[in-house]
């Protein structure tokens, strides 16, 4: 807990607020790359059941390809380790960080980088994509609210290109 | 912007988020050991690549992740059809 406290975050809390969308980082989360041929394992080990479509989120856990699910959660939530069990499950909480989209124009802002049909990406949707060259995962949380998980030395230019979007935005 | 469409996450996406991986259908020879240098070669090297239809691995690298297979022209570059890894061949 205490290296929690004490680890340096990437880019600042707040990094932008403007007409109709304003950036920041989510708080710290506890994540976990969940991978199994057969979702029941793993079900059986998380106490709820996995979305099985590609693309959907229940419970946390988002539903990236035909055999992978990310588990996000309070930096308290754990999981079993799966000993035994033919699934793979592996702690990645500080692999990335949460970039919050928020306002009536996050889908516009992010429509200048990524080539996704937001329109048609509802809310309770994620997927992996990219924004301008880096990956990133797109979790589309509520009406005006987008999250962008990415990899924590990605983040500051992320950021920047975010900012640069939400700036040109009239 | 060239969509293909995923067969797994049954969406058309970006080709951006897409990556190529050669030709499609080509089956590992089960014993090596027991090939001529020249029928290894040919296995290892040796590519129809056609003017036309095209069977060829893709993946959905920055999507699901998952290979497939495509049938693309290579001299439209329209994708004809895709589907999962392992279908028989279209
Ligand atoms: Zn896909």
């Amino acid at each position: 807990m205490s290296e929690a406290l004490a680890r340096s975050e990437p880019v600042s809390a707040q990094f932008y607020s403007g007409a109709g969308v304003s950036l920041s980082l989510a708080a710290p989360m506890a994540r976990y790359a969940l991978r199994a041929r057969q979702p029941e394992p793993l079900e059986h080990l998380l106490g709820f059941e996995l979305p099985r479509q590609i693309g959907a989120i229940k419970g946390g856990a988002a539903c990236l390809g035909p055999d992978e699910w990310l588990l996000r959660g309070p930096v308290a939530t754990t999981v079993a380790t799966g000993a035994g069990l033919p699934v793979s499950i592996t702690q990645v909480s500080d692999r990335s960080v949460c970039l919050l989209v928020d306002g009536p124009h996050a889908a516009d802002v992010l429509a200048a980088g990524c080539p996704l049909d937001l329109d048609r990406f509802a809310v309770g949707r994620a997927t992996r994509t990219v924004f301008e060259a880096v990956e990133i995962l797109l979790l589309h949380t509520s009406d005006d609210r987008f999250e962008v998980e990415v990899w924590r030395s990605f983040a500051p230019w992320l950021k920047k290109a975010l900012e640069t979007a939400a700036r040109q935005l009239r | 912007m060239l969509l293909i469409h995923c067969p797994y996450c049954d969406q058309q996406r970006a080709e951006i988020e897409f990556a190529y991986a050669g030709e499609a259908h080509i089956a590992r020879p089960l014993d090596p050991a027991a090939m001529s240098d020249e029928d290894w070669a040919r296995y290892l090297f040796i590519r129809s690549n056609p003017r036309g239809r095209h069977h060829e691995r893709w993946r959905h690298i920055h999507g699901c992740g998952r290979f497939f297979n495509a049938v693309r022209d290579t001299a439209t570059d329209k994708f004809e059809a895709t589907y999962q890894a392992g279908k028989p061949r279209r």
